[in-house]
C-alpha cells in the first residue's frame, strides 16, 4: 500500500507536469513616437462602415476606424465612439442583402427596409430632396465618416443640409445647418492622432454614373482643399496617417457586368449580334463630346446596369431598334464608364494620390496606399490564413453587396494596412487585427 | 447576367502529415531509455524495435502498454501579441506484444500491436488559423505478425508483415458565412488500409557489446470512399455536394536503424540508437473526391518533406534484481521544410527526455512506468499554400505504463 501511495503522487506529478502550456513571449506593443490616448477618423462612407449599399449598425460597428481603434487599446490607445444606429433602428438607411441565386449562378438582392433611422426628408432649393435620419445624440463621438462626402465639399458650411448622414451627427436640423465639415472636424476635437480617408468621391462620383451624373474635382481645388485639410488637423501637433484614393477600375462595381458577359449572353439568343453600342466619350479630354460606338473590353458597364433593358425595342431616330445592340439605341452614357472616362479618371486620380502623398510626405504622415494595394489584390487576389480573397462580386470576399464598399472582413484588411503604414512610420506596434474574425458576404 | 463565379470560394480541406505523427511510444522499458531498442533485446517489444532481437530474448513475453500523450502547442500570429493553444485532449498509444517460442529452440514467434503514427491536436473554431485547420484526430494501427530465428549463438535476424488500419477525423472551417454570419466547416473522416514490413539484424559482437540493424518499410496507406461533410449555407450548398466521398493517400514513411547496446557493468546498459525516417517519399498530398464542382476541386499540395535523422541514447540502471531505473533522451531533427509548417502537427525539430521506473514482480511480472517530456523548438513560418503566419511552439507530455508477463 504504501508503494501504491508513492505511485499516486508520482502520477499525480506527472499529470500537474502534463498541465503546462508551452508559451511564447512576444514584445509587447509600443505606440513608438505616436500618441494614441485620443484617435479619430476622417473619411467618407468608407470611414463610417457604409457598405451593401447602406449604412446600417453592423457596418459601423465594423467599420475600419473602429477595428484600427481596437488594436490601438494595446498601445495606449483611448476609447473610440461611433454614431451608431441605435439597436432598434440597426438597419439604419436601409441595405442589400444576398436573397440568393438564379438557376444561372446569377445573385439576387433584396433591400432590408424595416428597423430603419429615417425620420424624413426635406426639399432643399436648388439641390433636391435630401433623406434625414435620427440624430446621434450619444454626445461625442471619434468616427467622423460622412457617406457622399467629397473633399471638395469640406469647407461648404450649408453642406449639413444637404447630406442626412452628416446631418444627423450634427445639432441643429436641416436646413439650418452652417457648419462646414472642415469645421466640425478640427474645431474642439483635442485629438493626438487622426487617420483621413477623404477624396474617394471626388473621382468615384463620376465614375459610378459613368461620366453622366456628376464632375470630376478640379486638380488643384483637390490639392488647395487637401493642403488645407492636413494643414488642419496637424495644426496642433497631431499625428496622423491618410489613404490614397483607388484605382476606380479595381472595384467589383466596374468589373462583374463585363461587355463580353452581356455580349455572349445576347448571342446565346441571337448569334448575329456583332457588337454591344454605348454612348461613348470621344476623347479622354474633360471637354470631350459623346458618340455611339460599338463597345469594347476597355468599356465598364456598371453593377447596377439592368441587363434585361438589351434587345428591347426602343424608338430611335431611326424608327423602332433593339436597345443597345445599334448605333441609333446604345447603351447610355450614366451605364458605362467607356474607355477614355477611365483614362480620364485615373489621370484625376493620379493626381489626387500625388497630392496625397506629397502632404503627408510634407508632414512625416503615414500613407496607406489603398491604390496600389487595391490593384495589386485585384491583379494577384489576397491569401490570409488559409482564406483565398480577390476582387471579385461576391466570391471575392472583400467587397460587400454594393461592388464599391467593403465586407467586415474587407474592413478588417484595410484596417491592417491602415496599421501596418502607422508601425512603419511611428515605429509602433499596434497589433493586427484577425481578419477570420470578421466576416465577407452572408449568404443565405 | 451578372455572373458570378463561386470558384475557388474555399480551398477543400487539406490533411498533412508531419514528423509530429510519428509516435516513438513502442515499449515502457524502451521510452524510459529515451525510446532505444534496436540494438538491445529487452522484451516483446523487440517485435517492432528489431524483429532480429526476438529470437535472442531469453524468455516468452506477453505484454500490453499504454503512453497517454498530451501534445500541447501555442501559437502567436504574426503581428500580434496573441497566444493560441490547443485543447486539452489525451491521445492514447498502446502496444501489444507477443514472443514466443518453446524453450531451447531456435524460433520465436511474435505479434505486435502497436501505433507507430497518429495524431491529436484540437485547435478549436475561433482561432485566426480556423480556414487551415480546427482539429485533427489520427490513428494508425500496425498489426505485425513476426518469425525470428538463431543463425547462431551470436546472430539472429527476424521479420514480420505489417497490416495498417487508420482513421482520420479533420475538421476545418469554410470561409463562407450564413445569415447570421458564422462560418461553414468541412469535416472528412474515413478509415483505410496500408501494407509493409519491418526485419531486422541481432549481433552479440561481445559480452559487452550488442548491435542492431532494422529497416521498416514505407506502408503507403490509402483511404478510400472516406466521407466528406460540408456545412454551408444553403444557398450554396449545391456547390459542396454533401454528404461526399474521397480517396486520398499517404506515405507512412520507412526508417532505418542501427543501434547499440553497451554493458559496462552487470547493472549499466547503454543504448544507442540512430533513425533515418524516409520522409522526403511525401512529396505531396492528394484529395480526390468523388463529386467535384468548380467550387470543390480535387486538390494536390505540395509538402516536398525531408528525410529525418533522430539520435536516441538511454540507460538502464538494475539497482536491485526486482528494481531498474531508467533515463534517456535524444533529438530528432524536422521533416517539413520552411513554408510547408502546418498547425495539425507544427512540425519542428525537437529534443526530448525520458525516466522510467521497472520492477518486476515474483520474478515474472513487469510492471513499467515511464515518462517523456518532448519540446518542440519553436518555429516562425508563413505557410506557403494558406499564408497562415505565426510562431508554434510546442511541448509533448506523455506518462505511460505497462504489465510484462515473462516465462
Amino acid at each position: 500500500m504504501k508503494t501504491f501511495r508513492k505511485h499516486i503522487y508520482l502520477i499525480a506529478g506527472l499529470l500537474l507536469l502534463g498541465a503546462c502550456k508551452p508559451e511564447i513571449n512576444p514584445v509587447s506593443p509600443s505606440k513608438g513616437t505616436a500618441d494614441f490616448s485620443k484617435y479619430i477618423s476622417v473619411g467618407n462612407s468608407l470611414t463610417a462602415g457604409y457598405a451593401d449599399g447602406g449604412l446600417y449598425l453592423e457596418g459601423q460597428e465594423n467599420s475600419y476606424p473602429s477595428i484600427i481603434a481596437k488594436q490601438m487599446l494595446a498601445v495606449g490607445g483611448g476609447e473610440f465612439k461611433q454614431p451608431l444606429f441605435s439597436a432598434d433602428q440597426a438597419n439604419g438607411s436601409g441595405y442589400l442583402r444576398l436573397a440568393g441565386f438564379n438557376t444561372d449562378g446569377t445573385p439576387k438582392t433584396e433591400t432590408v427596409t424595416s428597423n430603419l433611422a429615417i425620420r424624413g426628408q426635406i426639399a432643399i432649393p436648388g439641390f433636391g430632396n435630401v433623406t434625414l435620419y435620427n440624430k446621434y445624440t450619444g454626445g461625442e463621438f471619434n468616427n467622423l465618416g460622412v457617406p457622399g462626402i467629397k473633399l471638395q465639399q469640406i469647407t461648404y458650411a450649408p453642406y449639413g443640409n444637404l447630406n442626412g448622414f452628416y446631418e444627423r451627427m450634427l445639432g441643429p436640423a436641416a436646413p439650418a445647418n452652417t457648419e462646414s465639415y472642415l469645421d466640425f472636424v478640427t474645431t474642439g476635437r483635442n485629438f493626438t492622432f487622426f487617420s483621413n480617408w477623404l477624396g474617394n468621391n471626388d473621382a468615384l462620383g463620376y465614375a459610378t454614373s459613368g461620366g453622366a451624373g456628376d464632375v470630376l474635382t478640379d486638380k488643384a481645388v483637390f490639392e488647395q482643399l487637401y493642403n488645407l485639410l492636413i494643414n488642419s488637423m496637424t495644426a496642433s501637433g497631431a499625428k496622423g496617417v491618410v489613404a490614397t484614393v483607388p484605382d476606380v477600375t479595381a472595384v467589383p462595381y466596374f468589373n462583374t457586368v463585363t461587355v463580353s458577359a452581356v455580349l455572349a449572353g445576347v448571342q446565346k439568343v441571337n448569334p448575329a449580334v456583332q457588337a454591344l453600342y454605348i454612348n461613348a466619350k470621344t476623347g479622354s479630354g474633360l471637354s470631350d463630346g459623346y458618340a455611339p460606338r460599338a463597345a469594347t473590353t476597355k468599356d465598364l458597364i456598371v453593377l447596377t446596369f439592368p441587363t434585361s433593358k438589351i434587345g428591347q425595342v426602343v424608338d430611335s431616330p431611326a424608327g423602332p431598334v433593339p436597345y443597345g445592340l445599334t448605333q441609333y439605341a446604345p447603351i447610355e452614357n450614366q451605364y458605362v464608364l467607356d474607355e477614355n472616362e477611365v483614362t480620364l479618371t485615373e489621370d484625376y486620380i493620379a493626381s489626387y494620390n500625388n497630392t496625397i502623398k506629397t502632404a503627408a510626405a510634407a508632414k512625416g504622415l503615414a500613407v496607406f496606399d489603398s491604390y496600389t494595394f487595391l490593384n495589386n489584390v485585384k491583379a494577384h487576389g489576397l491569401l490570409v490564413n488559409g482564406i483565398s480573397m480577390s476582387s471579385g462580386y461576391i466570391s471575392g470576399g472583400i467587397f460587400s453587396l454594393d461592388g464599391v464598399h467593403l465586407t467586415p472582413r474587407g474592413y478588417a484588411i484595410v484596417a491592417n494596412e491602415f496599421i501596418k503604414a502607422i508601425n512603419a512610420t511611428y515605429k509602433s506596434s499596434i497589433p493586427l487585427a484577425d481578419i477570420t474574425n470578421y466576416r465577407a458576404v452572408k449568404f443565405p | 447576367m451578372k455572373k458570378i463565379l463561386l470558384l475557388a470560394l474555399a480551398m477543400a480541406p487539406v490533411l498533412s502529415f508531419a514528423q509530429g505523427f510519428q509516435v516513438n511510444l513502442e515499449g515502457n522499458k524502451q521510452i524510459g531509455m529515451g525510446h532505444t531498442g534496436t540494438g538491445i533485446a529487452q522484451d516483446g517489444a523487440s517485435v517492432f524495435f528489431n524483429p532480429g532481437a526476438v529470437a535472442a530474448l531469453p524468455q516468452n513475453y506477453f505484454q500490453a502498454g499504454i503512453s497517454p500523450l498530451m501534445f500541447k502547442s501555442v501559437f502567436n500570429p504574426a503581428g500580434t501579441n496573441e497566444q493560441f493553444h490547443t485543447a486539452d485532449k489525451v491521445a492514447p498509444p498502446f502496444t501489444f506484444y507477443g514472443a514466443w517460442g518453446p524453450k531451447a529452440a531456435k524460433w520465436k514467434v511474435g505479434l505486435g500491436v502497436y501505433t507507430p503514427f497518429g495524431g491529436l491536436t484540437d485547435w478549436g473554431t475561433t482561432w485566426p488559423g480556423k480556414y487551415t485547420a480546427e482539429m485533427l484526430n489520427l490513428k494508425a494501427i500496425f498489426f505485425q505478425p513476426t518469425l525470428s530465428y538463431r543463425l547462431t549463438d551470436r546472430l539472429s535476424i527476424g521479420a514480420g508483415f505489417v497490416y495498417n488500419h487508420s482513421s482520420v477525423d479533420l475538421t476545418r472551417g469554410i470561409p463562407l458565412d450564413n445569415s447570421s454570419g458564422q462560418s461553414g466547416q468541412a469535416e472528412i473522416k474515413g478509415s483505410g488500409k496500408g501494407y509493409g514490413w519491418n526485419a531486422g539484424i541481432y549481433f552479440k559482437a561481445s559480452s559487452k557489446l550488442t548491435i542492431g540493424f532494422t529497416h521498416r518499410s514505407e506502408v503507403k496507406t490509402t483511404i478510400k470512399d472516406g466521407d466528406a461533410i460540408f456545412t454551408v449555407p444553403a444557398s450554396i450548398q449545391g456547390n459542396f455536394p454533401s454528404p461526399n466521398q474521397f480517396t486520398a493517400s499517404i506515405p507512412l514513411p520507412a526508417t532505418n536503424g542501427i543501434g547499440f547496446g553497451f554493458y559496462p557493468t552487470k547493472q549499466w546498459t547503454v543504448a544507442l540508437d540512430a533513425n533515418l525516417v524516409g520522409w522526403n517519399s511525401f512529396k505531396a498530398l492528394s484529395f480526390d473526391y468523388k463529386n467535384n464542382t468548380t467550387a470543390l476541386q480535387d486538390t494536390h499540395s505540395p509538402r516536398n518533406y525531408k528525410n529525418t535523422v533522430s539520435l536516441r541514447a538511454g540507460a538502464q540502471y538494475q539497482a536491485k534484481p526486482d528494481l531498474a531505473l531508467r533515463f534517456g533522451g535524444g533529438y530528432v531533427t524536422a521533416a517539413a521544410p520552411d513554408g510547408y509548417v502546418t498547425p495539425e502537427v507544427p512540425d519542428a525539430s525537437r529534443v526530448y527526455g525520458t525516466l522510467g521506473l521497472g520492477y518486476t514482480f515474483a520474478k515474472h511480472l513487469d510492471v513499467d512506468v515511464s515518462f517523456e517530456y518532448e519540446h518542440l523548438n519553436s518555429r516562425t513560418q508563413t505557410n506557403i499554400e494558406t499564408q497562415l503566419s505565426g510562431t508554434f511552439k510546442s511541448n509533448v507530455y506523455i506518462p505511460g505504463i505497462s504489465l510484462a508477463y515473462h516465462w
